[in-house]
């Protein structure tokens, strides 16, 4: 654990270096604040797909709702300090909306209703013209300087993992890794599955909600198809799966993963990233639903000789 | 291709994600076969029958089967994994333009007591019932489509008595599949569609499934009926484009509240 914790810090310094050392290289810093967006929203999804096991498919309502709740907010001159929280806050409260009545359901079900909660949330927001702008979207005036935005999401990802890292050793984590592996058994040794789940999600969707204040102030233009996107859903899903289900360090580096196949296949043909990511996710599934992470376990096996011991989650 | 989803829920106990991927399939092959080599539409399911039969078959026996004894996410997450896959082949394939098959018989209608019928509604409306009596036919009266209800209902006990499990899951995977890529074909024929097509209409058929009650094929008739009705009513009130929410709407209502489906509800309500 202390080898973690000095690992994290070197990386933060390193990363927080990483401007002054190199001031011109904005494609660089372009990238790594991606990464860092992605790696925050995948570690914000693993709380609740990954940790409690409850896969969602419509995760990109969150994102959604702060980054309209910024755009419209700071084109009315409120200030970043307020607006940012109340875009979480807003992320948060839609959280309990919907959390309440779809933790009615378990596992699949769950699922597929999230599909629906997504799609009606970006039908909303496509009608709901006089608020959002409708279709066309809302375009927000003037950015944060690059910087800013940089250390936003450095700052964010930091807290989005040191939260999950913290939530998965406490009693809460321990709450909800028994609800993953069977709510029935759970609920009878008294862990109140339900609030459990709520809460996780209610985190989730605020981690998201200030994610998606940072990518409004980034991209200066929001639309229902962007940030409400099945797309968007899709790919929260896929790197926490990609990078280890349910660890704290496996959506990170799904969310490197995630982010350099994109860069690369975006400029190609439209839609091959995505279909890179359809196989890959298949073939993780079927040959190490544990992902990188253990895949990495595997190899760690193999060189000391000995049987790979399989870390619960 | 409701009924589809039903029967590989009901046996496999998983739920096809990939559904929307092989009901847009079907649309563009019968848009391709029609486009690029004449055949009419209405053949089309000849060929997309059998073909996404074995599709399905092999896909089962490939990949499916390697996860049915995880949790039921794994599942879930894999033919996720292909639905993705499918979609964006499309797109790389036929790109994203919308493509619709036009020919006289699409645009034809008839009269009937005063009323102007589209046929090609009328016509996928009697295949829709036709294929729920051939479905419901097999199901009751062959060998086949009694093992595989047997499975459905206890795949131990099936296996006790002698049913090849494995073989009878597959072939209900296929035949489901078959299902989503003949459903596909036939709403060609009504939609122009995009690869992006099924995923609407897929979570309508999640909708009427959970409607009808997971398991039930008399009950998937019923979860039809009763979204359509909901639907029609529904753009009364709000604008057209408003109109696949009261799907999601009704989806999680139903989800939420009627777990069973109309059917198992109603059963429950009569016992106790």
């Amino acid at each position: 654990m202390a080898r973690n914790a000095a690992f994290a810090a070197i990386a933060i310094a390193a990363l927080v270096a990483v401007p002054f050392v190199a001031p011109g290289a904005e494609y660089a810093l372009d990238v790594l604040f991606l990464i860092f967006l992605y790696g925050a929203m995948a570690t914000a999804w693993n709380l609740v797909g990954g940790l409690a096991g409850q896969v969602s498919f419509g995760h990109a309502a969150f994102l959604g709702i702060g980054a309209y709740a910024t755009a419209i907010m700071t084109t009315n001159g409120v200030s970043l300090w307020i607006t940012v929280p109340v875009s979480a806050l807003l992320a948060g409260v839609y959280s309990l909306v919907i959390g309440i009545p779809a933790f009615r359901l378990r596992g699949p079900y769950f699922s597929i209703a999230t599909i629906g909660i997504g799609e009606a949330t970006r039908l909303i927001a496509r009608n709901w013209s006089s608020l959002t702008g409708g279709v066309s979207g809302l375009t927000l005036s003037s950015a944060p300087p690059l910087l800013m935005q940089y250390f936003a999401a450095l700052a964010l990802l930091v807290a989005a993992v040191g939260l999950a890292a913290w939530i998965r050793a406490s009693r809460f984590g321990y709450a909800l890794a028994a609800v993953r592996q069977d709510t029935d058994a759970a609920e009878t040794l008294g862990v109140a599955t339900t609030v459990a789940k709520t809460q996780a999600l209610f985190i989730s969707a605020c981690i998201l909600g200030v994610a998606g204040s940072i990518y409004a102030l980034h991209y200066l233009f929001v639309s229902p198809d962007s940030v409400f996107g099945f797309s968007t859903s899709i790919a929260l899903v896929i790197m926490p799966i990609i990078g280890g289900l349910g660890t704290v360090t496996g959506p990170l580096i799904g969310a490197v993963i995630y982010t350099f196949i994109r860069e690369q296949l975006a400029a190609t043909l439209a839609n091959v990233d995505l279909l890179a990511f359809g196989v890959l996710l298949i073939a993780i599934v079927v040959f190490e639903p544990r992902g990188v992470i253990g895949i990495v376990d595997r190899i760690r096996g193999i060189r000391k000789r000995r049987p790979v011991t399989v870390p619960d989650g | 291709m409701s009924y589809g989803l039903a029967l590989i829920y009901g046996v496999l106990k998983i739920i096809n994600l990939a559904n929307a991927g092989f009901l847009m399939l079907g649309a563009y092959v019968t848009w391709w076969l029609f486009t690029a080599y004449h055949v009419d539409p209405l053949l089309a399911p000849l060929v997309i029958i059998p073909v996404f039969f074995l599709i399905g078959v092999g896909l089962e026996r490939t990949l499916v089967r390697r996860v049915l004894g995880a949790e039921p996410i794994i599942s879930l997450l894999l033919l996720f994994g292909v639905w993705l896959v499918l979609q964006n082949l499309a797109y790389v394939i036929w790109t994203g333009d919308t493509r619709s098959i036009e020919n006289p018989f699409v645009e034809s209608t008839v009269k009937f007591v005063g009323l102007q019928l589209s046929v090609p509604r009328l016509y996928v409306f009697a295949m829709g019932i036709l294929s729920l009596i051939a479905l419901q036919l097999f199901l009751t009266r062959t060998y086949l489509g009694r093992a595989i209800r047997a499975t459905a209902q206890d795949r131990d006990a099936a296996r006790l008595v002698g049913v090849d499990v494995d073989r009878v899951m597959g072939i209900a995977f296929g035949i489901g599949i078959a299902l989503a890529g003949f459903g596909g074909s036939l709403l060609s024929l009504l939609f122009s569609f995009t690869p992006d097509f099924g995923r609407v209409l897929s979570l309508k058929s999640f909708c009427i499934v959970v409607l009808g009650g997971l398991d039930s094929i008399v009950g998937v008739a019923f979860g039809s009926v009763a979204l359509a009705i909901a639907e029609a009513f529904g753009v009364r009130y709000m604008p057209a484009s408003m109109q696949d929410l009261i799907s999601f709407v009704v989806l999680v209502i139903v989800l939420v509240a009627l777990p069973k489906g109309i059917v198992g509800t109603l059963r429950s309500l009569r016992r106790g």
